[in-house]
């Protein structure tokens, strides 16, 4: 198995809830601190064997300060020398895709070809962002994702006449190092994501979801997989959920019981009812509507750590839930989460869990 | 962008219901063409299954004067045992025009008769203005190309969503073969050295489209007419197979129609972004 250390570069000032999330308490001081910090995390990950780092995007929230992942990426480059950088992900149909494919390409020259493409449709609410509608979002997702494969393989210029995106002449520079390209992970929670990743031969991605959720996807993926005749492989699978590593569980649980946040999480989506109900309406869900809402709802600590959204406790315990979810989701790779900034006590957790779990994740 | 007003959604007639079924003589060849609307002419040249009028023919003919030939040995026309070749179909194509009294034109020619439009370029030069290549087969790979045996495999074949199409019946099977003999006898080998040493002399615009799920012809030989073309702009049909014009018909007239009209300039984007003046 593979380890991945994810860090949003959550703003750590105070800051008010829902979403779009006004700016009246932002600190500039605060935001570069933030932004150093993710920097400090992402190269001791690197340092202490992690195999990826990832970065992500999010908009309009403090919850992430990279709402364009590729410009942290391109400080990774220079950051972190020997783990992959895992953008997971571009949220791609309320992007540009050629200027995705360019990005991605740039990072794998300079990366030396060690960029991870994730390919994502976001989460509800992005879609507000750059004022993109919604309902489109899946048909947008599958042309740009083709329209970027063909702009990272075809050396000559050419134009595309889509339904969602017309150009007149596309011939990208610098070209990606990894060929055919970079490896192409999305978002597979919904059964519509998984037929399509199947169909295409693409890796699965799992967030902002749980254990029990990701199987019954991970298993309509591969009954998909088996359809269009290959069998996905561990390394097919990254699954994402938060953690706390400390030399003890009673340790570990005493930094995030003392330091959480109380009440339950509440994710950007489920921040702003109103959005979500419209957004909602546009069937943006599609036909899983119960579980892809249900999978965006909060829930307690001990709640989270049953579903294995959140690993919590000493470098043996966590290992015996990454097993977990390697048994039952077959998962290859684990984006472990940065939830909480709890300063020397996070960079004692990423340590952790690089130099005594992560070596004997490599033997899974 | 050149306005492309009506979709073919938005018809209720069967495509090419307005165009008007003619014939012409040449070279004592009777030749049947369907016309329709007015101003500069296209010719528009049919594939492997012979004259399919479709949407993008529709709009087409919204702007321009469309003459959709029908290759003897096509349809109920005899085979015409004189033609050898497409450079041979494409001088009797010629002379068929001259007989119209139509000196230029613009081409666009789909598929199996994409040879045919090419010699129609480089023997006349100062009669063909433009030339569109849609899911062009001039240029073959060696590897073997998928079969089809039953209606459904050709139509997957054919189409990207064929479950989505109202389709023709196929021809009789006497049709069927006639027009099989016909392709056989004037497709030629799947790379001709005389054909591309001239397609690298060729001095017009030539826009190449391919249809991003063809698997007859696809995208991923596109490159090679880049390579052999001066002037050649490729162009990527999404969510189109082989039959291109009957699977995004929309997308392909408004693109073919933008490149006819402002030949290498249909680069550049004119429309207004202001969204509230």
């Amino acid at each position: 198995m593979k380890a991945a250390l994810f860090s949003s570069a959550r703003y750590t000032g105070p800051a008010p809830g829902g979403w779009p999330v006004p700016a009246t308490d932002y600190s500039n001081e605060i935001a570069q601190q933030t932004m150093q910090r993710a920097l400090d995390q992402f190269r001791l990950a690197d340092e202490v064997g992690f195999d990826w780092v990832t970065v992500a995007e999010h908009h309009f929230a403090p919850f992430s300060l990279t709402p364009n992942p590729m410009v942290m990426a391109g400080a990774l480059t220079q950051v972190v020398r020997r783990a992959k950088i895992a953008l997971l992900g571009a949220t791609v149909p309320i992007l540009n895709p050629i200027r995705v494919a360019e990005e991605f390409a740039m990072l794998d020259a300079m990366t030396g070809g060690r960029v991870v493409a994730g390919m994502l449709r976001g989460t509800p609410n992005e879609y507000v962002t750059y004022n993109v509608n919604p309902a489109e979002s899946r048909e947008r997702f599958e042309e740009a994702l083709r329209l970027i494969q063909m702009a990272w393989t075809e050396k000559q210029p050419f134009g595309w006449q889509g339904r969602h995106y017309q150009y007149r002449a596309i011939s990208i520079w610098p070209r990606p190092v990894q060929k055919p390209h970079p490896p192409i992970y999305m978002s597979g929670s919904s059964p519509e994501s998984g037929e399509f990743a199947a169909k295409n031969r693409i890796g699965l991605g799992f967030a902002v979801t749980s254990l029990p959720l990701a199987v019954k996807a991970a298993k309509h993926y591969r009954e998909q997989a088996a359809i269009a005749g290959w069998t996905p492989t561990p390394d097919e699978f990254i699954y994402r959920c938060t953690f706390h590593c400390a030399e003890t569980d009673e340790q570990a649980w005493e930094d995030v019981t003392a330091n959480a946040p109380k009440g339950p999480r509440v994710g950007h989506t489920m921040s702003n009812q109103a959005l979500e109900q419209a957004i909602a309406g546009t069937g943006y869900y599609g036909r899983d509507i119960d579980n892809q809402r249900e999978r965006l709802m909060p829930g307690d600590l001990q709640e989270r750590i049953d579903t294995a959204q959140m690993l919590l406790g000493s470098p043996e315990t966590i290992l015996k839930q990454v097993k977990k979810i390697r048994d039952e989701l077959g998962a290859g790779i684990i984006d472990f989460t940065l939830g909480l900034q709890l300063g020397a006590k996070t960079m004692k957790s990423i340590e952790l869990l690089g130099t005594k779990v992560v070596p004997r994740m490599h033997e899974l | 962008m050149v306005a492309v007003t009506q979709s073919a959604q938005e018809q209720t007639a069967e495509p090419g219901a307005a165009f008007v079924e003619r014939t012409v003589e040449a070279d004592g060849c009777r030749i049947r063409y369907c016309e329709a609307g007015q101003g500069d002419v296209l010719l528009a040249f049919h594939g492997g299954g012979g004259v399919r009028l479709t949407g993008a023919h529709d709009l087409l003919a919204e702007r321009y004067r469309v003459l959709a030939f029908e290759v003897p040995g096509f349809g109920d026309s005899p085979i015409n045992e004189r033609l050898t070749s497409q450079r041979d179909v494409a001088a009797l194509m010629h002379k068929a025009l001259a007989s119209l009294g139509i000196a230029r034109y613009g081409v666009m020619a789909h598929a199996f008769t994409s040879k045919l439009g090419l010699w129609l370029a480089i023997d006349q030069p100062d009669a063909v203005e433009a030339l569109v290549l849609v899911a062009p087969s001039a240029i073959k790979l060696d590897t073997p190309r998928p079969k089809a045996t039953t209606e459904a495999e050709k139509l997957a074949l054919l189409h990207a969503h064929p479950e989505r199409l109202k389709h023709p019946p196929p021809p009789s099977p006497e049709v069927d073969a006639k027009q099989r003999a016909t392709v056989e006898r004037l497709n030629g080998p799947t790379r001709e050295p005389e054909l591309e040493a001239a397609m690298a002399g060729l001095k017009l615009p030539v826009m190449a489209a391919f249809g991003t799920r063809d698997r007859l012809n696809p995208p991923e030989i596109a490159h090679l007419y880049k390579e052999i073309l001066p002037s050649c702009h490729l162009m990527m049909v999404y969510d189109a197979a082989h039959a291109v014009d009957v699977d995004r018909p929309e997308a392909l007239a408004a693109v073919v129609t933008d490149f006819l009209t402002l030949r290498d300039r249909f680069l550049v984007n004119y429309e207004s972004s202001v969204i509230h003046p």
